[in-house]
């Protein structure tokens, strides 16, 4: 749907609210656009292309805030967005206020970073890096029994927020990004592995340092062995951190320190981690590809550290949980959808990194476990508490070098006892995308993890 | 709605190049529900989508499309992008659209659409009351009921044309109780294909008590031992170990790329002689079912595992072009964004003859869990974990202290057939299953099974 027309009919959906009684009102439109190609077996076995949009509609009477959303963009859809809020109103009896927002000075916002490279993103162009992407990886090893799994795909399209206070907010942007997963067999043991890349430009993506990634993850598996059950130093792999943190992340959203659900509640400005910690959120960070210049609030964006040498300097507050806890809207209010709610979320995240290289984390646990991948992060945890007992997949560290591969191992702790045992932050920082944008975070040395396995050394 | 005569035009167009099977799937859904906090409403909600999916193949190439704009003339343009981007194959014939054919695997008798939402409000509000009032641990409350009604159009270049209307509802309720700076939760998330009546007959209170005494007595567990030991789990949503630790691997998206553990394992043995398995999408009323599948396929009750042995796997369209085999009418998707693929319904291990009382009685040392969460598994190694969320120690044939944070690890060949009892208590419970074609309904479901042997991954040492 053209952008004018989809604009065209939120601005008549605003104004006919006040018709339904409603005394504050917004509308949200979002279209993605997306297009992927999928491999198997020396063909394009898959593609795929659509064009989805939708709009919601959230309007507030007597503080309380009623919401609808519909795909539909005809007049039958004004009349069922605004009656269906106003039915919802009728039930709501929340405690805390809702805010519909606009700062007068920042009406008009408007990020469009569309690159000029998306014209690139073809279906000639993703067969071609595909078919010759899947031969790399089967080339790897005759030991690669299947390339499971390989997609390119691409996304963009516009969302838009219109208010009747005034605000008129228009965010564009694109990314493309590819993930391949292989299976190998060696002597009846099977191990499977994946990577993936993402960017703007697939002009960007190499194929060679894609599959030697890939190598490393699929083939470093094999001769992975169980160990004895103890007490370790582990070198938290960097996407092994970025997992663990993500789980656990919603408990420094303001909404649920006020709500007493997270543990972190009352506890702004005391140590929760090592001093060696920070971990800062920066909308504009200079190696970011997303830049998130405002939240689906309309409220503007800003850099600050959520713990800063192991201390907790503020959670992520949008306008709601801010007027709870008598505070600013730190700009973390967002919504993961046109259907979504506003709830907590974030730009970019960065730990601050360290100076010892992967290398030296190593050398300095000396004897312990590397760990590269934590599974089950969705059901092996207590996302209240903190508890996790976690099956994952790494080496040995022996005499401070990476040893044997492990498998069939779990790692147990609590999250807040693992910020504070972290006693050393390496600087190999990887991105990945998460919230809003990218986390960026390096491996971690953590002291003390209990490890079960099931085998003598 | 699209016209019969709007969807051979976009057939024909997704036909008119070298596809050999073209298929048109329109879906509408509607869904309402309300949620609570500690008591309050805090949010409620309606939302209308509706969309067009269409497929075309050229043997096992695929091509899908999509798009929330059902204007027929874009649709067709659409189809005849598709058309020019297939790969392969040969030029089929169209047949002409059967007659339409409807069905539901519904029986309703109060619609769930209609319940005015305050009604929805006042039965959890009920819960909230209960819980809070139970005991003073109890410090959180949250509750939902939602509802949804949805339509789906299959129409295909072979002449199918049929409709399907399902509606399902699911009540959530949760509770956390606090001890010191300890806090466990327990909770019920029971899903129907019936009315609201499901909701109107549902033990709402005896259940209340059951998530309050749960979480309380979590919050006082110590935690769980490691290491290796006889497993007992529960009846009901204990079936996820079978639906994460087989279910997957014997679904065509992995057997047929032969990237499954259980690839080529036809009448061979798989499992324990004790166990016996079905995915059932033909029971009525039960959350995961269906009367036809997103392709148009006519649901099945399927056996999987009889004795020990592999009878059949879960075989899409894609998946009967790669195996050659017939479909097995378990074709799903989230939703009109998703091409489909094969998936499970309503799985479950078949009963067997022992009293869980007695499995128990013969367990000498080994962890019970009587509440499982979720979990997850690699289909190429057969590596699954998943977590517990209610567990007893079991010592000398009693059951024990409860303990917390035991996580179940292994891969599912291998729990398959150390799977060396079977009660007779058996009972489905419902879950929503995420793969590749998106969020599904599905249940799980077993009576008390024991593993003579598996990996706990706790935080204590465990007992030799």
């Amino acid at each position: 749907m053209d952008v004018k027309l989809a604009e065209q009919f939120m601005l008549k959906l605003i104004e006919k609210s006040s018709e339904y009684g409603f005394e504050e009102a917004e509308a949200s439109f979002m279209n993605s656009s997306s297009m992927s190609v999928d491999i198997l077996n020396g063909e394009v076995s898959s593609y795929e292309r659509s064009s989805d949009q939708g709009v919601s509609f959230r309007g507030k009477i007597n503080g309380q805030m009623g919401t609808a959303a519909t795909t539909e963009f005809d007049d039958d859809a004004l009349d069922f967005l605004l009656s269906s809020a106003l039915e919802n109103i009728g039930v709501l009896n929340d405690e805390d206020e809702h805010f519909i927002y606009c700062d007068p000075n920042n009406s008009n916002l408007r990020y469009e970073a569309l690159s000029p490279n998306y014209v690139k993103n073809t279906y000639n162009r993703f067969a071609e890096i595909g078919l010759d992407l899947e031969k790399r990886i089967l080339a790897i090893d005759p030991a690669v029994k299947g390339v499971d799994y390989l997609s390119i795909s691409c996304g963009t399209g516009p969302q838009i927020i219109i208010n009747s206070k005034g605000l008129h907010a228009y965010r564009d942007d694109d990314s493309v990004s590819i993930y391949a997963g292989a299976h190998a067999e060696k002597d009846g043991v099977v191990k499977s592995g994946g990577y993936y890349w993402y960017g703007t430009d697939i002009d960007e993506f190499n194929a060679e340092t894609f599959t030697k990634e890939l190598e490393k993850r699929l083939m470093g598996k094999f001769g992975a062995r169980s160990m004895p059950s103890g007490s370790y130093d582990i070198v938290l792999g960097n996407e092994a951190f970025i997992s663990m943190i993500m789980t656990f992340f919603g408990n420094f959203s303001g909404y649920s320190m006020m709500k007493g659900i997270s543990l972190l509640a009352g506890k702004e400005g005391e140590t929760i981690a090592a001093s060696c910690f920070t971990l800062k959120e920066d909308p504009f960070y200079e190696k970011a590809i997303y830049k998130v210049p405002f939240d689906s609030e309309g409220v503007t964006t800003r850099a600050k550290a959520f713990i800063d040498k192991g201390v907790f300097k503020t959670a992520m507050y949008n306008l709601r949980s801010a007027a709870m806890a008598g505070k600013e809207s730190t700009g973390n209010g967002f919504k993961s959808g046109y259907k979504a709610n506003v709830s907590a979320s974030f730009t970019n995240l960065v730990v601050e990194p360290g100076t010892k290289n992967f290398e030296q984390l190593c050398e300095t646990v000396d004897d312990g476990v590397y760990i590269t991948e934590l599974n089950g992060l969705h059901a092996g945890v207590n996302a209240i508490s903190g508890d996790f007992s976690l099956f994952c997949e790494g080496y040995r560290i022996k005499g401070g070098k990476i040893s044997n591969a492990v498998e069939q191992i779990t790692i147990s702790d609590n999250f807040y006892s693992v910020l504070k045992k972290i006693s050393e932050v390496g600087n190999d920082l990887i991105a990945e995308p998460h919230g809003e944008g990218e986390f960026f975070c390096p491996s971690v040395i953590i002291k003390d993890i209990s490890v079960a396995g099931d085998a003598e050394e | 709605m699209l016209s019969d005569s709007n969807i051979s035009r976009i057939l024909e167009a997704a036909m008119s190049k070298t596809a050999d099977f073209a298929e048109v799937f329109y879906e509408e859904n509607s869904a309402r529900g309300i949620a609570l906090l500690n008591g309050k409403v805090t949010g409620a909600g309606t939302n209308y989508d509706a969309g067009v999916g269409i497929r075309l193949m050229a043997g096992t190439n695929v091509v899908y499309v999509y798009s929330s704009d059902k204007d027929p003339d874009t649709l067709i343009k659409l189809a005849l992008e598709a058309a020019d981007a297939l790969k392969g194959g040969s030029p089929a014939e169209i047949k002409a659209l059967e007659a339409l054919c409807k069905s539901t695997p519904n029986r309703i008798m109060i619609d769930p659409m209609k319940t005015p939402k305050s009604d929805m409000v006042d039965f959890i509000k009920k819960a909230s009351d209960y819980a809070t009032s139970y005991n003073e641990m109890i410090t959180q409350t949250t509750g939902s009921i939602s509802t949804g009604n949805r339509l789906i159009r299959v129409c295909n270049s072979r002449g199918l044309n049929k409709e399907e209307s399902q509606s399902r509802i699911r009540l959530s309720f949760e509770v956390i109780a606090t001890k010191g700076n300890e806090k466990q939760t327990g909770r019920i998330a029971p899903g129907s294909m019936r009315g609201y009546e499901f909701i109107n007959e549902y033990p709402i209170i005896e259940k209340t008590q059951e998530c309050c005494d749960t979480a309380i007595r979590m919050a006082g567990a110590g935690y769980a031992p490691s290491g290796k030991m006889p497993v007992i789990l529960g009846n009901g949503f204990g079936g996820v170990i079978f639906h994460e630790a087989c279910g997957h691997a014997l679904e065509s998206t992995s057997v047929g790329i032969k990237s499954s553990c259980f690839t080529d394992n036809l009448n061979t043995q798989i499992a324990s002689p004790v166990v016996s398995a079905w995915d059932n999408a033909r029971i009525e009323g039960e959350w995961g079912s269906y009367m036809i599948d997103d392709e148009g396929n006519e649901s099945s009750n399927l056996q999987l595992i009889k004795d020990g042995i592999l009878t059949n796997y879960l075989i899409d369209e894609l998946g009967s072009r790669r195996m050659n085999m017939p479909a097995t009418g378990c074709s799903r998707r989230s939703n009109y964004s998703y091409a489909p693929t094969s998936r499970m319904s309503n799985t479950f291990i078949a009963n067997g003859s022992e009293s869980p009382e007695s499995i128990i009685a013969d367990t000498e040392y080994g962890l019970y869990c009587t509440k499982l969460g979720g979990g997850s598994v690699d289909t190429a190694t057969g590596e699954f974990n998943f977590a517990s969320n209610e567990a007893f120690m079991i010592r000398n044939g009693k059951i024990c202290e409860p303990v917390r944070g035991a996580t179940l690890i292994g891969k599912g060949q291998e729990v398959l057939m150390d799977i060396d009892r079977v009660g007779n208590d058996l009972e489905l419970s419902a879950g929503v299953c995420g793969s590749i074609s998106g969020s599904v309904p599905v249940t799980v479901g077993q009576p008390t099974i024991r593993v003579s042997s598996m990996l706990v991954g706790g935080r204590e040492a465990g007992e030799e």
